[in-house]
């Protein structure tokens, strides 16, 4: 009944778009071999405005009929080739002969990448972010880029400290896939960006869910897939360089990439990334202490053949960020005084010179991976890797103790998973994988500041099978299980106030293990089973249509910082505390997903509900004071929660007709004489999320916003492209109310009870950026310029919105060069 | 088939166990540095040395859950005037750390503010940096007529040097703020 409903709105929606023409046109032509010219059988032809693929024949040779008169999308792919994008207007019935190049031996690298949402072959809702797009942001960071796709916005610490939220959802709930293998860098803090260059990736996919299990299932916000630029086996050296220049801030990068490639399977792959900024400032201000430089290597050699091959990898990535000087309070009545000044407390000249607060970290990366194909059955991966996370962070200290960290964490991961992709069958792909992980946390005993993560080990072993089904060319259908076991052991100093206050020393009497001075050493052992399942369902109801449907349950074990966190966080005057008798998450999520294809409009809508019992999270328990003031105390507790929303994404784009360069050289070549004119983008993303246990709002939900792009290619014939973005950000009306009462001092002696205004929200604001691109040979330069209009305001999921406005105009310049 | 997996499973043990074999040494206790744990304003009668007023907030447990426990050893004298020190220790670390001798190293950086709400008292800091601007580790305190009321201790580090001897003129950041109720009689 619904589905018969459905067809007929689908059906009327069609209507509009389509004009009455006759649709029996035919293109045919032959797809041969770039080289050899050898016809090539079983070649994918993906026209992306039917949605639809074609296969050649035995002698190359396609056709495709019930072509209405218009312009048409192919992507010819194969599995030994290149995938090509072609453009075509078809008013006649067409001869169209397609040379594909023969360099790509790996059957799963094909992937017909029509658009954004390419993800026809699984139920998940995922966006992909392109390589384009990724270039653009060679001076910013990884949580900038991903910031493009509808759904997933940034938890921001000033400019610099990035980390990505999806749905909602940030931190230890997001994974961060890097080349295959889970990040570990502790990405528990909040004020902890992921430490990845994004230079090194080739693509980005965020899968909004838990639904890839092959990354673990405790991701409930979703997984962030970061993948590098793809093996050729050809003798071929190729790269890319990037350099680019930014006024706010008075510095930028450098990017060079260079690949390798031998015929012989052997390939060597290296990229550099150096950064530098100084202070950004702000429309009014210099935001002081916000500096940053940070240096990325990424290398990896291999040997790749169609049926075997290995491969070494290292990474490295350092970065050293300046945290903004007004910033650091010393107590509770500080943060008022810093809320009602409206702007930051300290201001000094612009310099490039990074002091505390600031944070440096770096993080190394080995990883072996060796795969096999097994004829009749699929493909076995098998993959190793250490990584190193070293975290400093340095606050403003006294004495001897200034310039020395207060923080230095060694986090030290070995993963080891085996992985086999079963595709020998007809209609059904099967996923099957075990792995492991073990963990070593060693913070430094020297620091003179009490540990805010301590002494760990943790221990993951897992596994997970998973299956695709392809009935016909209207459903996919998959499903999916994974099972974890996590233990993490840890020797943590309590102080003996604190152990009994919180109620341990009747509860968890079997963790104490001596008592040293006003301490107490414990050695808390906890472990979590944890369950993930997925399963979805997609139809495509016709050429233009399809509409998906995902569920996935998962569990995610608190994260060290939920369990131990134990002092004083000088960025907000606040005690946070951690709980030792938190209970594993367990999220239940359903995506749905539909998707219209049609012509030059291209439609998708994304609406989720995440129901998370046990959700972790800070909640403010009261007052404590100390000789330095008062602070409010924040808990970890877990509540329920419901988190709904919904992501949309629209673009259209208009076409002009103009003289094709190429028909002079090679007449029989591609008709390329369709171009775009303007091409217009609209994503909007909106989340309710409540606390259901407490019936109020969830903190830190992502305001509603819109952004709407213009594209107007080849400007009057010049070559130019440009582009004009506008985004709005509503103001976020829902918020618990965390505010509490201080006493303040006042210059008279005497104290007033003041309220720390921690919770209103920033007002709505809207930025506009325009920019100019010009291709040329192999290069692009590029003239962008980022809040014209010098707009001051504030972001709500920025940490340091208390303290001072967000950075203002920019204008940045960049060029690009491949070769 | 099977035997890879076998193998896997192997190299997956192997790996575990060969790197469990590190650790297990019980983690060093850190005393936390820098915390004041004890401020300890001392009033001498400049007149009389037998007449001296001890004001004192020891919070044993830092950034722990318990309150500091303040005591005030007398009463000041009316119409007199003291002669004021002001200690800062951290007696998690033992011996106790004097916190105090910091503070007057990094005069230019610190600076303590005192503030009383009984009529008449008032305090003025004795000692400079290298700048010529206040500290305020020393002081006299001088008291008018008989009354009761609040005496405070601000201590704010990297504050604006000079300012107009107001904690909002001030700014900086606080390492202490205590205040204790003070009679004049």
């Amino acid at each position: 009944m619904f589905i018969k409903h459905f067809v007929a709105i689908v059906f009327f929606i069609s209507c509009c778009y389509s004009n009455a023409q006759t649709c029996d046109l035919t293109l045919k032509g032959k797809v041969t071999d770039f080289h050899d010219v050898q016809p090539l059988e079983l070649a994918q032809i993906y026209v992306k405005q039917m949605q639809k693929t074609y296969i050649s024949k035995a002698d190359g040779t396609y056709e495709i009929t019930g072509l209405c008169a218009g312009i048409y999308d192919l992507s010819i792919s194969h599995y030994d080739c290149n995938t090509k994008n072609i453009t075509i207007n078809i008013d006649t019935n067409k001869t169209v002969d397609i040379k594909l190049e023969h360099h790509i031996s790996d059957l799963e690298e094909v992937k017909v990448i029509a658009d954004v949402h390419d993800n026809h072959s699984s139920t998940q809702s995922s966006t992909r972010i392109k390589s384009e797009t990724i270039e653009k942001f060679s001076g910013a960071s990884l949580g900038d880029a991903l910031a493009t796709v509808q759904g997933v916005t940034s938890l921001k610490t000033g400019n610099s400290v990035v980390k990505p939220v999806i749905h909602g959802l940030y931190g230890s709930r997001v994974a961060i896939v890097n080349d295959g293998l889970r990040q570990q860098d502790q990405e528990w803090g909040v004020e902890h960006a992921p430490n990845v260059d994004i230079n090194s990736a080739s693509s980005i996919e965020v899968i909004k869910g838990a639904s890839a299990l092959r990354y673990g299932g405790d991701a409930i916000g979703g997984t962030i897939v970061i993948e590098p630029s793809r093996v050729i086996s050809k003798d071929t050296l190729m790269g890319r360089a990037i350099l680019q220049g930014q006024i706010n801030g008075r510095g930028g990068s450098a990017t060079a990439t260079v690949n390798n490639y031998r015929n012989s399977g052997w390939y060597q792959q290296a990229t550099l990334t150096y950064k530098r900024l100084g202070d950004f400032e702000s429309p009014d201000y210099i935001l002081s202490n916000t500096g940053s430089e940070t240096a990325a290597v990424n290398i990896a050699l291999g040997f790749k053949k169609f049926e075997y091959g290995a491969s070494l990898k290292y990474s490295f990535y350092d970065t050293e960020i300046g945290i903004l000087r007004a910033s650091h309070i010393g107590n509770a009545a500080d943060l008022v005084t810093s809320i009602n000044s409206g702007q930051p407390t300290i201001i000094n000249d612009f310099t490039y010179d990074v002091n505390a607060p600031k944070q440096a970290v770096q993080h190394h990366g080995i990883q072996f991976n060796t795969y096999k194909r097994f004829a009749g059955l699929g493909k076995l991966d098998v993959d190793y890797a250490f990584q190193f996370n070293n975290r400093k962070e340095f606050d403003i200290r006294r004495g001897e103790n200034a310039g020395n960290a207060s923080l230095d964490i060694d986090l030290q991961t070995h993963t080891i998973a085996g992985h086999l992709l079963i595709d020998a069958l007809e209609d059904f792909t099967i996923q099957l994988g075990t792995d492991a992980m073990y963990q070593i946390n060693s913070p430094d005993a020297t620091t003179g500041v009490r540990r805010l993560i301590p002494d760990y080990s943790a221990y993951r072993i897992g596994g997970f099978t998973s299956a695709l089904y392809e009935p016909n060319e209207n459903w996919i259908l998959d499903a999916g299980v994974r099972f974890d076991y996590y233990q993490i052991d840890a020797d943590k100093f309590y102080l003996q106030s604190r152990w009994e206050d919180l109620g341990y020393d009747t509860q968890y009497p079997q963790f104490e293990v001596n008592e040293q001075g006003n301490q107490i050493l414990t050695n808390p052992v906890l472990d979590y089973n944890l369950f993930a399942f997925t399963a979805g369902a997609k139809y495509f109801f016709n050429d233009h249509f399809d509409l998906g449907i995902n569920l996935s349950t998962a569990n995610r074990a608190p994260n060290p910082s939920e369990l131990f966190s134990d002092g004083l966080h000088h960025a907000l005057a606040t005690i946070e505390l951690g709980s030792l008798d938190l209970e594993k998450e367990q999220s239940y999520k359903i995506n749905t997903n539909f998707h219209v294809q049609q012509g030059k409009f291209d439609f998708e809508v994304n609406p989720y509900t995440n129901r998370v019992q046990n959700f972790i999270q800070l909640i403010p328990t009261g007052v404590e004071t100390t000789n330095r003031g008062a602070f409010p105390v924040f808990e970890y507790e877990q509540v329920n929660a419901l988190l709904y929303g919904i992501d949309a994404h629209a673009t259209y784009d208009f076409y002009t007709r103009k003289r094709s360069k190429e028909m002079k050289s090679n007449p029989n070549e591609i008709i390329y004489n369709v171009e775009k004119l303007i091409s217009l983008s609209t994503r909007f993303s909106y989340i309710h999320g409540t606390d259901t246990s407490n019936d109020e709002a969830l903190i830190d939900m992502p305001p509603a916003q819109i952004q709407n792009d213009l594209i107007w290619h080849d400007v009057a014939d010049t070559g130019i492209n440009f582009q004009l973005t506008h985004q709005y950000v509503w103001q976020q009306n829902r918020f618990p109310d965390n505010d509490y009462d201080v006493l303040v001092p006042l210059d008279d002696g005497t104290f007033e009870n003041r309220t720390v205004q921690i919770s209103q929200t920033p007002e709505a604001y809207s930025l506009w950026n325009a920019g100019f691109s010009y291709a040329f040979a192999k290069a692009k330069l590029s003239i962008t310029s980022n809040n014209i209009f010098n707009t001051s305001y504030r972001n709500y999921l920025n940490r340091q919105r208390f303290y001072a406005d967000e950075v203002g105009r920019d204008v940045q310049i960049q060029f690009i060069y491949n070769f | 088939m099977k035997k890879t997996i076998q193998t896997l499973a192997m190299a997956a043990i192997a790996v575990v166990s060969m790197t469990s074999c590190e650790d297990d040494d019980a983690p060093q206790i850190i005393n936390q540095e820098e915390v004041i744990t004890t401020v300890t304003y001392t009033l001498t009668n400049a007149a009389d040395t037998t007449d001296t007023v001890i004001l004192r907030s020891v919070d044993a447990d830092g950034e722990g859950p318990n309150a500091p426990v303040k005591t005030v050893s007398g009463t000041l004298t009316a119409g007199a005037s003291y002669n004021g020190e002001v200690r800062f220790e951290n007696e998690l670390e033992s011996p106790a750390e004097n916190i105090t001798l910091e503070v007057i190293e990094e005069g230019d950086e610190h600076e303590v503010f005192y503030n009383s709400t009984v009529s008449g008292v008032s305090i003025s800091k004795t000692d400079v940096d290298v700048n010529g601007n206040p500290i305020g580790v020393t002081s006299t305190l001088s008291t008018g007529a008989a009354g009761t009321g609040s005496l405070s201790i601000v201590l704010r580090h990297e504050p604006t040097k000079p300012n107009n001897g107001t904690l909002s003129d001030a700014g900086g950041e606080t390492d202490v703020q205590v205040t204790f109720n003070v009679t004049v009689q």
